[in-house]
């Protein structure tokens, strides 16, 4: 029929009108994120980070800036070395979660935020004391072990550094019979080093 | 319902006072003061009612887009016209170099001009117009073509070619689609035997919405084009000619151009109203009101249509009013026309049977119509470009 | 002068000055366009005075076909004319036709100001008066019966323009 297509669609419109908008209002509410969305605010475990840098080799852009003290170092264990500058440039960061898939002791996660605006291009430089001081929710992109748990970065509370390695997957002992408990998880950025053992 | 709308208080007030301060053969003074204070009192209640129209149109185009309007400026946005003067008013006024100052300038105001004289003839309510001319009908189709040059105007005096283009489509449209508007307008009066709006809304037994349906539908599309609304809006497209014959143009005169298409978006509903709807005549509530009504129905519908029809392109809409709309509207007029012959002073009983007529003729001629023509245009490089029989 | 009030007497005094002063002005801008604007002004000086003196019909009409579509075509058409802001130059009969302009002027003067111009009388008889009040209804009655032939032919006029105008864009096909 002749002018269907022009009655169809307003209908369309009109049943549009009376239907709730999808529009969800900024400041107040958020649109909701899944668990594997890969945002701003990396979250960073110094007690698990060695200071080996693959996450600096492994990104594309090369953001990441990580400048270690090679005398202070934990030799026992595989040894730690401390981190004196960790910077990552979110100005320029594609959040692909190279850095992410890179880290072999699951020291470095996606973060979960997206409003990390600032009013200055200097100012998007997150660096070692922001990472360290700020609150752990850890996005469960790449990270099998935090899927399993159906953990919610968006929702839960912020999870310590014993709960979110694979460590039954990384963990091999250094000497025969040692036990997980054993290990010396020392900070690398902490300032102890030598021997405790 | 007699003399009720405030402005003949007004009137009759403002005329006392003058004369007694001036005396009896200063009467025409009296006269000019009181006329200056309705033409204020109108003028600026239709500007006031066409910036409200701007948060009704935003608000209501968003529910059919599904999502909100502006709802930031005050609660539900009410203060959002406001926010969007004070940003409009407080903008730089850019002229540029080679443009001819004294016609920039002037675009802007012969543009309102038009909107602001048919408020002149427009019956309000019951007893309430400014003047009841006997050629209502014809000064609205006169005055409505005084637009026409200012659009050329502001092209012209732009040194932007673009805006030359934009304005010269715009003209375009424009002057074709004053045909069929014309013509739907004559419909309306060979039913109603006379031209001034107050005889035809009188002659309104039956709305004539529902006595001549092709008028009707004539008159919402010319009309639609007349106001560059979507579907015919290609003059204001942004991804085309960036605003057309406005790009030049910043600050006020902007909100000029603004305000003079949404005032005339208002007014062309109180002249649907008028013609279509039975102006003020329903029960019940007082005329004003109704009118009031009437209106924000016809501005529904012309929001409801922007938010549903994609944009036309200008051959497009110059085929439509060419080859459709108008010989439909000739068909209109010889109906009509052949029905008032028929039935010289038709009350509700005949409009019936008018109607009844009219419906059964219009949905077959628009319908078959449509195949007999092609509204087809053929694309302007496909001629230069082929191959054959060259 | 047989004005009603002082206000009708300023009124036309107005829309005297401006329809004179606009169509001096068309003649004398450089600018080609502002020249035709200046014409519209003119016409819709015209179109008052005929409001005034109770024809509004013809006021009406004056807008509608001069402003609305004259006006258009006349600046349609010094759009396509080249070199429009340079205006008119000089040239040599300059002065043979300022003076004819002014023979032209005084003759028309004197034969306005010494006719005998019949107005008519203040009440009209019953067949006339109607004319003024019922204006469209009586052009129309009259077109279609006396002065059919003339709406006719005008008609057909339109239809050799429209046809003209049609020929003259028209893609020519090689076929």
């Amino acid at each position: 029929m002749y002018g269907e297509g022009i009655l169809r669609g307003l209908g369309v419109t009109l049943r549009n009108l009376v239907r709730r908008p999808f529009t969800i209002q900024y400041p107040e509410a958020r649109i909701p994120q899944h668990p594997r969305f890969r945002g701003q605010e990396f979250t960073w475990y110094e007690q698990r980070c060695t200071g080996c840098a693959s996450c600096a080799k492994y990104c594309p852009l090369g953001i990441i800036r990580i400048v270690t003290d090679p005398d202070g170092g934990n030799e026992q264990d595989g040894g730690s070395y401390k981190v004196d500058v960790f910077d990552i440039d979110q100005a320029r960061c594609m959040y692909c979660g190279l850095c992410v898939e890179a880290c072999p002791y699951d020291a470095l996660h996606m973060g979960s935020g997206f409003e990390a605006a600032r009013y200055r291009r200097a100012d998007l430089v997150i660096d070692i004391d922001t990472l360290k001081e700020r609150e752990k929710h850890p996005s469960t992109w790449f990270r099998p072990q935090l899927e399993r748990e159906k953990s919610d970065p968006h929702h839960d509370a912020p999870q310590e550094w014993e709960s979110v390695g694979r460590e039954p997957f990384l963990w091999h002992p250094k000497r025969p019979g040692q036990m997980p408990e054993e290990m010396d998880h020392r900070s690398s950025a902490s300032g102890e080093y030598g021997g405790e053992r | 319902m007699g003399e009720t709308l405030a402005g003949n208080v007004i009137y009759r007030n403002v005329y006392q006072f003058v004369q007694d301060l001036l005396g009896e053969e200063w009467s025409w003074v009296a006269y000019a003061a009181a006329g200056m204070a309705i033409i204020l009192l109108v003028t600026n209640a239709v500007m006031a009612i066409g910036t409200v129209y701007t948060w009704f149109e935003r608000r209501l185009l968003g529910r059919f887009q599904g999502r909100l309007g502006p709802n930031r400026a005050g609660p539900f946005g009410v203060l959002q016209p406001i926010a969007d003067a004070i940003k409009l008013i407080t903008k730089e006024d850019i002229i540029a170099v080679g443009a001819d100052r004294i016609v920039f300038t002037l675009a802007p105001v012969v543009m309102l001009a038009p909107t602001l004289l048919v408020l002149a003839v427009i019956p309000f309510g019951a007893g309430s117009w400014v003047a009841d001319l006997n050629v209502a009908v014809l000064y609205i189709a006169a005055v409505s073509g005084i637009s026409t040059i200012a659009v050329m105007m502001a092209g012209y005096a732009s040194p932007n070619s673009f805006s030359l283009f934009g304005s010269m489509r715009a003209v375009a449209m424009l002057v074709s689609y004053e045909v069929p508007l014309v013509m739907a307008l004559l419909g309306v009066t060979v039913l109603a035997q006379s031209m001034s709006l107050v005889d035809v809304v009188e002659a309104q037994a039956l709305p004539f919405l529902l006595v001549t349906p092709l008028g009707a539908l004539i008159f919402l599309a010319a009309v639609s084009a007349e106001l560059n609304r979507a579907p015919f809006d290609v003059t204001e497209a942004e991804s085309e000619l960036v605003s057309g014959y406005m790009t030049e143009y910043s600050g006020m005169k902007y909100g000029v151009f603004m305000l003079a298409e949404f005032t005339n978006t208002v007014v062309a509903g109180a002249i649907f109203a008028a013609l279509f709807l039975q102006g003020w005549k329903w029960p019940v509530l007082p005329s004003h009101v109704w009118f009031l009504l009437k209106v924000a129905g016809f501005v529904f519908v012309a929001v409801w249509v922007r938010a549903t029809l994609p944009r036309y392109r200008l051959d497009q809409i110059l085929a439509v009013a060419w080859k459709y709309l108008f010989p439909l509207s000739l068909l209109n007029v010889l109906l009509l026309a052949a029905e008032v012959i028929v039935w010289p002073e038709p009350g509700a009983a005949e409009l019936g049977i008018m109607s009844a007529i009219n419906w059964a003729v219009t949905i077959p001629a628009a319908v078959l119509w449509s195949k007999v023509v092609s509204l087809r245009t053929a694309p302007p490089m496909a001629a230069a470009l082929s191959t054959e029989g060259r | 002068m047989a004005f009603d009030n002082l206000f009708s007497e300023i009124v036309f005094w107005a829309l005297a000055v401006v329809t004179i002063g606009s169509a001096a002005l068309v003649v004398h801008l450089r600018s080609i366009f502002r020249a035709a604007l200046m014409l519209v002004v003119s016409f819709l000086g015209i179109a008052g005075i005929f409001a005034m003196v109770n024809a509004e019909f013809l006021a009406v009409v004056q807008v509608l076909v001069y402003g609305g579509g004259i006006a258009v075509l006349v600046i349609f058409a010094v759009m396509m004319t080249r070199d429009v802001d340079t205006g008119n130059r000089s040239t040599a009969v300059q002065p043979v036709a300022l003076v004819m302009g002014v023979a032209l002027l005084a003759a028309l003067a004197y034969s306005i100001v010494q006719a005998e111009w019949a107005l008519l009388p203040d009440s009209l008889p019953a067949p006339i008066a109607t004319v003024f009040v019922e204006t469209p209804t009586q052009l129309g009655r009259l077109l279609l019966s006396d002065y059919v032939l003339a709406f006719e032919v005008a008609g057909v006029l339109l239809l050799a323009a429209v046809i003209g105008a049609l020929s003259l864009v028209r893609e020519r096909r090689d076929a």
